[in-house]
């Protein structure tokens, strides 16, 4: 049942969860991990967050609502969510409040639909089949472009009797997939670049919970590079609920390579040398795997073979949700989520001097490993890890511009 | 600003405002606050104000007063003068070299997609941009002539008379009458220059180069033009909108002080550029651009060296750099190709001197040991960065 109600002020929110539907025995454990999620992104305000029949409800301050409907677009977990309309328990009032929802997804021309009625406040002079009859029928004579359809509805007209009564339809417009945190915790590698980012939000959305890891160069790199990495850091904080974002000056490990490596495998030995970090970090960390934005094919580095080259220095979980995706899917992506014009600043995150020129593009997995060993890189990236900086973004507020 | 000593090199962008002249100026803006077109006393005090000052400049560049517009400043005074030519009547076309500041040379490209024909010429090598080849580039709809003074990335000084002349004697022969402009911010009280005897139809100078305020410009015309921007026809026309009679004010007494040292600062400029190049070539792989300036050349201004660091990123010494608080700029990008360095592509200089390089520009206070703290500086972070 919902809670009862503060005050009539409130707003009222529906929540419509995703693939937490789907699980069994662990059931409780998701729905909770989600409560907990919207719970902790409201945290400070007063809302009330109860859930009935696969559904949550959300009950907050009205002064509020800008802020409820923001967490409930970017938690993952949540499927769609709607506010209920209020108003008077009459058949008319009721009537009114059902046009206003329904009609503007008439404008894209006829829609087959069925009401779904619900009466907790029993003295109400309809019981819930006579609440879906009556408004149905009006609803037919008000509006030629409707079709019943009580197995395929495209629309679903909810009213709830309670106090007052409730009129809503539940939209898609949640970020789906699973609670983060359900599937523990990650290490993502955060470039600046437009990939890593779009690889972080899918993970997210799968349950994963994430910490950033950013290699910085400077003075090759820039501060206003860093400063990039950091806004699509708290970018994605709002998905994750906050976010850590761990640097490590890899000005050094760079210039060993320069010294020590061929100019053809400065690109490889330089992420296999991140992924060596990456590896102790999420170690250190207690975190369960490691996410990169990588993409077959999309630059020389990311081949099959390089990609084994660089992948056999962790033999932690190694999640490339953009393997397969391509690129303009990519960033299509990055635009809805509110990456895209952060990544495409123009502040580079490596210097064209440590490009080569050709670089290598099969790497001979034995002759490269041995080669690579034999330089002994794992001091300089272990140190670097000494020195590790962190920064917490907060799951800040800032409703980002509609795509 | 930072606590530590620091060394300001960057002159060319900005040079630190004569600190008594910008507060009389200050006070002169709350006391004579009339609007020069104003015909009630308040009006006519601003008014006369602003007439002395521009009788002040005019004498300092030795040019009569009613040839002198006021302006916002270089960039204003380039496109009063670039604009002009959509007066005219088509076909038309201009030419500029290579090596315009973005202030002229973005301006071009925008007339150029008004169906201006643009005529773009290259420099040699050395940075300079011959009288002959622009002679070349004259046709018969050429309207305007528009090559800088002094280039503010290289320091080259451009054969400005000997431009004016070529040009007036190949417009002669194809018919054309073009107006000749030149960008002489950076040259006005650095290098000589002189307008009237240049015999340039017009010439653009801003104030915060020589310890003006920013926001003050002139230009200066020998003949009159045709504007496109209209409103209140202050300033014959030219430029419309009210004056800035305070900054004119200052402009002008910035100009007559920057011109009184001028030789004192030129001398004091050229004995630094010398220490500058001694140090730079003990620096092994560094070089100035062009490699073939020397220091005491008399076609650079001693004021603006460009120098390149081979297999070190110019942003990137220029972040090194400032951590140890000196002071340069670079129009170089570390990030390939998407950006480019105009001006030394246009000499032919290769890329990877061209992205290796900062602009070292001197001012009326720099010192030795500011160059000295550069060349140390450039030194430890050429030898711990290079790659």
């Amino acid at each position: 049942m919902i809670a009862p109600h503060v005050s009539d002020t409130d707003a009222l929110y529906l929540i419509k969860v995703g693939e937490i539907h789907l699980k069994d025995g662990n059931r409780t454990e998701f729905d909770d991990r989600l409560k907990y999620d919207i719970k902790h992104r409201l945290a400070g305000i007063k809302t009330e967050l109860s859930s009935r029949e696969g559904r949550f409800y959300l009950r907050i301050d009205e002064k509020e609502s800008t802020r409820a409907e923001y967490v409930l677009s970017h938690t993952p977990g949540v499927n769609g969510w709607a506010r209920a309309h209020r108003v008077r328990k009459d058949i008319e009032s009721i009537e009114e409040a059902a046009a206003t929802v329904i009609s503007p997804y008439l404008e894209a021309g006829p829609q087959s639909f069925k009401i779904e009625a619900r009466r907790s406040d029993k003295g109400f002079p309809l019981d819930s089949y006579g609440v879906a009859r009556e408004i149905g029928g009006r609803l037919l004579r008000r509006f030629p472009g409707l079709s019943v359809d009580v197995h395929t509805p495209a629309l679903v007209v909810n009213i709830e009797i309670r106090e007052k009564a409730y009129v809503f339809i539940l939209g898609g417009s949640g970020v789906r997939g699973l609670p983060v945190g359900s599937g523990g915790r990650g290490l993502l590698l955060l470039s600046g670049g437009i990939d890593s980012p779009v690889a972080g939000f899918r993970m997210l959305s799968r349950g994963l919970a994430l910490e950033s890891l950013h290699f910085h160069s400077y003075p090759y790199t820039s501060r206003e590079a860093w400063e990039k990495v950091r806004d699509l850091a708290s970018a994605l904080a709002c998905y994750a609920g906050g976010m850590l974002l761990h640097t490590l000056s890899f000005t050094e490990v760079q210039l060993k390579i320069q010294k020590d490596a061929r100019e053809e495998y400065a690109t490889l030995y330089l992420r296999a040398c991140m992924m060596m970090a990456a590896d102790m970090v999420a170690k250190k960390l207690k975190l369960n795997s490691i996410v990169t934005g990588e993409s077959l094919g999309q630059v020389a580095s990311q081949t099959a073979e390089n990609m084994r080259f660089t992948g056999s220095f962790t033999d932690m979980a190694l999640l490339r949700p953009l393997v397969g995706t391509d690129k303009e899917d990519i960033m299509r992506q990055a635009r809805t989520i509110g990456t895209y014009d952060l990544s495409i600043q123009p502040y580079d995150d490596c210097c064209v001097l440590f490009t080569p020129k050709h670089p290598v593009l099969k790497a001979a997995y034995e002759k490269s490993r041995e080669e690579f060993l034999a330089m002994g890189f794992e001091k300089s990236v272990a140190e670097t890890i000494d020195s590790m900086n962190t920064v917490r973004l907060p799951c800040a507020f800032t409703p980002l511009r509609e795509p | 600003m930072r606590s530590m000593t620091s060394h300001y090199l960057d002159w060319a962008a900005t040079a630190p405002p004569f600190a008594d002249i910008q507060i009389a100026a200050a006070d002169f803006a709350s006391t004579t606050y009339g609007n020069p077109s104003s015909a009630h006393t308040a009006g006519r005090a601003a008014g006369e104000a602003l007439e002395q000052a521009r009788a002040r400049f005019a004498g300092v560049i030795g040019a009569p007063s009613n040839s002198i517009v006021w302006t916002s400043g270089g960039t204003e005074a380039d496109s009063i003068a670039l604009l002009s030519v959509l007066r005219r009547q088509r076909p038309v076309s201009i030419v500029v070299s290579a090596i315009e500041h973005d202030a002229v040379y973005q301006q071009a490209k925008t007339l150029s997609e008004l169906g201006v024909q643009l005529i773009v010429v290259r420099p040699s090598g050395d940075g300079t941009v011959s009288p002959g080849s622009v002679a070349d580039a004259i046709r018969r709809d050429t309207a305007l002539v528009s090559v800088m003074a002094v280039n503010n990335e290289t320091g080259a000084i451009q054969p400005i008379a000997a431009i004016v002349e070529a040009v007036r004697a190949a417009s002669a022969a194809a018919g054309a009458d073009p107006f000749v402009h030149t960008d002489a911010v950076q040259s006005f009280g650095k290098v000589p220059f002189d307008a009237a005897g240049f015999r340039v139809d017009a010439a653009s100078f801003s104030g915060h180069k020589f310890g003006g305020p920013r926001g003050t410009g002139a230009l200066y015309l020998r003949r009159p033009l045709e504007t496109l921007a209209r409103g209140g026809g202050q300033e014959r026309g030219i430029r419309p909108g009210t004056v800035n009679v305070p900054g004119a004010w200052a402009f002008a007494a910035a100009a007559e002080r920057a011109l009184h040292r001028r030789q004192q600062s030129y001398d004091e400029a050229a004995v630094l550029e010398r220490q500058l190049f001694d140090g730079i070539r003990s620096i092994s792989g560094a070089t100035v651009l062009p490699e073939c300036r020397n220091a005491g050349a008399p076609g650079y201004s001693p004021y603006i060296t460009c120098v390149a660091f081979p297999g070190l990123g110019g942003e990137t010494l220029a972040r090194v750099l400032d951590d140890g608080g000196v002071f340069v700029s670079t129009g170089a990008a570390c990030s390939g190709a998407r950006k480019e360095r105009r001006v030394l592509d246009a000499m032919g200089v290769p890329r990877e001197l061209s992205f290796s390089s900062v602009r070292v520009s001197f001012g009326r206070d720099t010192t030795a040991e500011d160059v000295n703290a550069f060349l140390e500086k450039a030194t430890d972070a050429y030898r711990r960065f290079k790659v």
